[in-house]
């Protein structure tokens, strides 16, 4: 098995968290966040910021009045 | 003949109009949220919402069932809001931060003094980070990088179906939602370190005899 280092570990943490890399880079790169005292946290930071950012920027679901009101336009 | 003709066109229509609204409805929550952010303005996010529900409905029959039905609406959102809403927009300026990376925010609770006193900065900084700050930090943004972060961070997008959604390659889906995910975090800095999160200006937890 070839060893990553952090740096080209914590190059690739936003594709880890957004699911975009092939199955073994991201279990290599599981395998050294799990271990590694540095990469941890870092990561944690960052998946902790991911959340936040999508739960603050989420929007109520739309008005029942506004729903009714498109689907009005199909009939006319 | 032709009154049978017209009563098998109303049927098709009526039967259209069904298969639109069951594919289509589940998603307006979605699509609302996200003419909210693009527009940030109630109006607009529904006068945009409509646009983008008629071009929808108007081009229902280009529509291939068993594809990704919402990336095809979320196509639409964006032709819409670009068509229509961007340009009367002030665009804020684009500043590209080169020297900061991925871990910009990480690395700046970390340098802080005050955060530091606080025990553990991260979470301090992450539990008082305000809805308002987030918002704003994200309209803060310039468009491209902004549409691009929102499709990703809040709707959940792949990459691909960004790429798609905006028909850019993948490269530029990737290096505009890194450059909008560092700038990101620059401006959530600023609002938290203007915040006073930790520090002597903040009021003591009434616990008497702190340090
Ligand atoms: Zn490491």
């Amino acid at each position: 098995m070839t060893e990553i280092d952090c740096e080209q570990v914590l190059e690739q943490v936003w594709s880890y968290l957004d699911g975009e890399l092939g199955e073994n880079a991201y279990i290599e790169i599981q395998a050294h966040l799990a271990e590694c005292a540095g990469c941890g946290p870092k990561y944690e930071f960052q998946r902790k910021l991911f959340t936040l950012v999508e739960q603050k920027c989420k929007e109520g679901p739309i008005p029942v009045e506004l729903k009714q009101r498109l689907f009005r336009l199909l009939e006319g | 003949m032709g009154a049978t003709l017209l009563a098998q066109q109303r049927e098709t229509t009526a039967e259209e109009r069904e298969r639109f609204s069951a594919l289509v409805g589940e998603h307006l929550d979605g699509l609302f949220g996200a003419s909210l952010r693009l527009t940030r303005n109630r109006t607009k996010a529904e006068d945009l919402l409509q646009e983008t529900f008629l071009r929808a409905w108007r081009s229902f029959h280009t529509f291939r069932p068993g594809t990704n039905v919402r990336a095809w609406l979320y196509r639409i959102l964006m032709n819409a809001y670009i068509d229509g809403y961007r340009k009367s927009e002030r665009e804020p300026e684009v500043v590209d931060h080169e020297d900061v990376d991925e871990f910009y925010l990480y690395s700046k609770v970390h340098e802080s003094e005050d955060f530091r006193r606080a025990g553990n900065p991260e979470e301090v900084l992450l539990a008082n980070l305000m809805d308002a700050d987030v918002k704003g930090a994200l309209q803060g943004l310039p468009e491209a990088f902004r549409n691009v972060v929102i499709l990703a961070d809040i709707e959940g997008f792949s990459y691909k179906e960004i790429a798609e959604i905006l028909g850019i390659p993948i490269g530029t889906v990737m290096s505009r939602l890194h450059r909008g995910r560092r700038q990101l975090q620059v401006k959530l800095w600023e609002y938290a370190r203007r915040a006073h999160y930790v520090g002597a200006e903040r009021p003591s937890g009434g616990t008497g005899g702190g340090p």
